[in-house]
């Protein structure tokens, strides 16, 4: 037990006081003196340490080991060189302080008393809050996502003619631009780009494998074949491996040209096959079309990037 | 107690007991485009509103007696009393409804009137928003008074009703104190779980319902709003625009025809098929590339 | 205190993370504090409007933010991109109709909350502080549907916005000065459109939060008021706690507010007038309902002329919300019974007469513009 506010303090021999106050150390919380308020005189103020305490006997008396003489010889309390605890907050220091003696009760409303009044307005109130949140979380789910899910744009667009191909398996690029509408945004026009290869059949074969190639709407339509054995490869500007634009160059070791990705150097050859680098999949062949006058027309396909399955985006 | 005050004290907290509960299902009929002003959606409010009332009454009118008169009265008065205050709300309600529009008609043409001569007669520049408040504070003060009366008769009306029910009661016991708890216990059921998991229950089901009511899009759209995801513009026709795309098609059927003869001449010719059928489908599909 | 009875066996996790928390923070003390606040003669009905203010301007807030997401703060796509959420995206006419009607019903509230204050006399000694906290809540919330009013960019808004501006720039002295500040420019505009959104989303947000939780900390430091008459026994013996008797009746008055806003949504959903054009056309500008009193009153002919105007818009207004503010120092009379203060009876009639009227007048006067 701490010594209590108020109690007699005792000596060994008589007693001597009431202990007026009490000093906490601030960093230990620990009880470091009792301010003990003499009986006789005019009631000085000694500060005791509290190694001084023999015992607590009970709330309302403590004893001290010294004689009264040497209590009369403890050092009188400066005032001023301490503060109350309502004047400095301290960490937790009313866990670890139980110095007023008894307690200070309120009545607990005979209302509250009994557990099931409580528990019945408790879950009630919560079953309420409850229903009053749901209904807005379906709405809000999908308020927040709609633009997620865009469905494809399968329209085809010219990017350009054959003609321009003089050479077998080499790359060629055509630009093309076509209009591009979010939402209650204007329509914007965006600049895109593909490569063309005109593909021997050896190519054909590395980028078919000798089937036909189809490619379905979002509803499992079919909407166009790539015929294994036609000579026009297109593949989408970006690259698989994180959508960079991707260029045909000839390099030392590569002569004759190759398709090279400057951001983190791919290689992919003229069928479109990775030769090096992190890309996770050959490049994506574009559904294409090329009509009598040898113009090209494509439909604008974009697939995930960074995945070894192509999973359509646009 | 006197009857107007027995009557209101009662009515006042049966009304705004019921209130949300009959909200509920206004809300479900609104989200069913079902208005609950008017026809089926009327009579369902109705519908609902027979047990609501009932069990509203009957707890209301318990809690006053035994608050403010410290009667407790007998099991089971509620419904009689519902079909008291039912049966005379239903002929005197309308009534009130008729007394106060006559007078309010009444009076509006009376003050009408009065403003409108005093207006030519003494004070020409009254202005107009002066003369519609003037009016209305005129008939307004008029109906409000006539509103009031009546109400208070239907007050008059259902204290009266229930003054009966109040003397067979039997006093209630006990201090203040305990007298407060026991009212406090009637509210509290005797099966929690079953009450909360019956009303938790029901509620989640009805906000199941009207997430398949809840229309996605506004039931009330702009007259002049472009739908995105349907519009297919209409092509106003151009002919400049239909000359040309008609001379781009015969140039490409010339070219398959050129094709065609060279394969036939010479077997060594292009294996490529002339894409002659994609003709027709590009002239329609070039549109779309502008959306 | 008693909260829930201690588990005989081991306590499960979830109970040791309180327990976790309890150690290091005071969970509990905290808790008890805050819940177990006995409001003295009982919980009451009358007393929710303060909680169901605070739980409408938290959906506000909620809807406000979702709404966010697609609505551009710019003169040639805030008109798209509200008729884009009221159209195309899923739900977004409901939410954008609950925010509006949210709007509305927090007016209403605030009506409500502050009549009942005055009603009970709760703004007397010791309470004068949570009274002008009060009164500066008002002032946001009424702010707050200014401002947002605007946002959708539609005739109604412009117009709307564009005479209360005009207004205020008939105060005197700085009427010019705040009129450029909101305007952005002699004209209203782009600039316009920003600083009102800036103001509706980050400013008046802030300041409501910090004002409430203040008003909120200054009303526990008072104590509830209480009922204005009943014996000591009587009050002593319905005494029960804010948690979770008065809580339960705020949250049902929370969930019936609730409903009525939906409901409103569906009987009276947002639908724009045409863009806003600097030619008002056929269209007469209009203030939102409850500015409509103040709106009638300007058209009386007493209030026309520069002087009028200045007296009608801003003086008279203005006098009644300091006389407000003096409220609780000119009213030193302890008693708080409605029924013993009848200048306090008979103004509060009178004033929700005179604005009921006046609104009315006002929806009148509608068919004699048309």
């Amino acid at each position: 037990m701490q010594p209590k506010l108020a109690a007699k303090a005792r000596c060994t021999d008589r007693e001597v006081g009431k202990i007026s106050k009490v000093i906490v150390d601030p960093l230990s919380l620990e009880i470091s003196h009792v301010v003990v308020r003499a009986l006789k005189g005019q009631g000085v103020d000694r500060q005791v340490p509290i190694e001084q305490i023999q015992t607590v006997v009970s709330e309302e008396e403590i004893v001290l080991r010294c004689s009264s003489e040497e209590f009369d010889r403890f050092p009188q309390l400066e005032r001023d060189q301490y503060v109350t605890i309502h004047d400095v907050e301290i960490a937790h220091l009313e866990d670890h302080l139980h110095v007023v003696p008894g307690e200070v009760l309120v009545p607990l409303p005979r209302l509250e008393q009994g557990v099931p009044r409580r528990t019945f307005f408790t879950n009630m109130t919560h079953a309420i809050g409850m229903l009053i949140a749901l209904p807005l979380a379906y709405p809000v789910l999908k308020f927040l996502m709609k633009p997620m899910y865009k469905p494809f744009d399968n329209a085809w667009f010219s990017v350009g003619n054959v003609k321009k191909i003089k050479k077998e398996n080499i790359g060629y690029q055509f630009k093309f631009s076509r209009g591009f509408k979010e939402a209650f945004m204007p329509e914007q026009q965006i600049e895109k780009n593909i490569w063309v290869v005109k593909a021997t059949p050896e190519v054909q074969k590395a980028v078919y494998g000798g089937k036909d190639s189809k490619f379905f709407g979002d509803k499992g339509d079919l909407l166009h074949v790539n015929k294994a054995n036609s000579p026009y490869i297109g593949f989408s500007g970006k690259c698989p491996h994180l959508g960079c634009g991707y260029k045909w160059r000839r390099t030392k070791n590569f002569p004759d040209g190759v398709f090279l990705c400057p951001c983190h150097l791919s290689f992919y050859d003229e069928a479109g096959q990775v030769i090096d680098g992190p890309a996770p999949r050959a490049l994506d062949v574009l559904p294409m079309q090329v009509d009598a006058a040898g113009e090209i027309k494509i439909i604008d396909v974009e697939y995930k990037a960074g995945v070894k399955k192509q999973i359509r985006l646009l | 107690m006197s009857n107007i005050k027995l009557g209101l004290l009662i009515f006042w907290p049966t009304f705004w007991t019921g209130f949300p509960i009959k909200l509920v299902f206004v809300l479900l009929l609104l989200a069913a485009h079902m208005p609950p002003w008017e026809g089926t959606g009327f009579y369902l409010l109705l519908l609902i509103s027979l047990p609501v009332d009932i069990w509203a009454l009957g707890l209301c009118a318990r809690t006053v007696m035994i608050e403010r008169l410290k009667v407790d009265p007998q099991p089971g008065f509620g419904l009689n009393l519902w079909i008291r205050w039912a049966v005379f709300s239903a002929v005197v309600l309308p009534v009130i409804q008729i007394i106060v529009s006559e007078v309010t008609g009444v009076a509006k043409s009376v003050t009408s009137s009065i403003v409108h001569s005093f207006k030519e007669g003494l004070y020409p520049a009254l202005g107009v928003a002066e003369q519609i408040t003037l009016e209305l504070v005129m008939w307004g003060s008029v109906s409000t008074l006539v509103l009031i009366l009546c109400t208070l008769s239907w007050w008059y009306g259902l204290g009266w009703l229930t003054q009966p029910f109040v003397r067979n009661a039997r006093p209630l016991k006990g201090t203040v104190e305990d007298q407060a708890n026991f009212l406090d216990a009637l509210r509290i059921p005797k099966d929690q779980p079953l009450l909360l998991t019956a009303f938790t229950g029901a509620g989640v089901v009805l906000v199941f319902v009207f997430w398949t009511l809840l229309p996605s899009t506004t039931p009330h759209p702009h007259e002049e709003y472009e739908f995105i995801s349907e519009g297919q513009k209409e092509e106003k026709v151009e002919p400049k625009k239909v000359l040309k795309e008609a001379e781009k098609v015969l140039a490409k059927a010339e070219l398959v025809v050129k094709k065609l003869e060279e394969e036939k001449s010479g077997p060594g010719g292009e294996a490529e098929k002339p894409k002659a059928t994609n003709d027709a489908p590009t002239q329609s599909e070039k549109k779309p590339e502008t959306k | 205190m008693q909260e829930e009875t201690p588990p005989v066996n081991q306590p499960n996790p979830f109970e040791k993370v309180i327990e976790f928390v309890d150690e290091r923070v005071g969970l509990k003390t905290i808790q008890a504090k805050m819940l177990n606040e006995p409001v003295p003669g009982g919980s009451r009905w009358a007393y929710a409007f303060g909680s169901v203010l605070l739980f409408i301007f938290i959906l506000q807030v909620v809807t406000g933010i979702l709404l966010m997401f697609y609505y551009v703060p710019s003169t040639d796509h805030a008109y798209d991109s509200t008729q884009y959420i009221i159209h195309e995206v899923d739900y977004g006419w409901f939410l954008l109709s609950y925010h509006f009607w949210g709007s509305s019903a927090m007016v209403v509230m605030v009506f409500a909350h502050m009549s009942q204050v005055f009603l009970w006399g709760a703004y007397k000694k010791p309470r004068e502080l949570v009274w002008l906290v009060g009164l500066a809540l008002f002032g946001i919330v009424m702010g707050f549907g200014f401002t947002g009013y605007l946002l959708p960019w539609d005739q109604r808004a412009y117009w709307a916005t564009v005479v209360g501006v005009e207004i205020m720039d008939k105060t005197p002295i700085i009427g010019d000065f705040l009129a450029r500040f909101l305007k952005g420019g002699p004209t209203p505009g782009q600039m316009t459109l920003s600083r009102f959104y800036v103001i509706h989303v980050m400013v008046l947000p802030a300041a409501l939060m910090g004002l409430a939780g203040l008003h909120i900390f200054l009303f526990r430091k008072a104590g509830p008021a209480g009922p204005f008459r009943g014996t000591p026994e009587a009050l002593k013996a319905k005494t029960d706690y804010f948690f979770p008797r008065q809580i339960w009746k705020d949250i049902v008055a929370m969930a019936s507010v609730f409903l009525i806003i939906c409901s409103l949504a569906f009987i009276e959903p947002v639908v724009l007038l045409e863009q806003a054009t600097p030619d008002p056309g056929d269209y007469h500008p209009e203030p939102e309902w409850y500015f409509l009193f103040l709106f009638q009153l300007l058209r009386l002919k007493i209030f026309g002329g520069e002087f009028g105007q200045l007296m009608g818009a801003l003086a008279i207004p203005g006098a009644f919300m300091a006389f407000l503010a003096a409220l609780p120092f000119i009213d030193t009379n302890p008693e708080r019974n409605i029924f013993k203060r009848p200048v306090a009876l008979i103004g509060w009639i009178f004033l929700m007469v005179f604005i009921l009227v006046f609104t009315w007048s006002s929806i009148i006067n509608r068919e004699f513009l048309d």
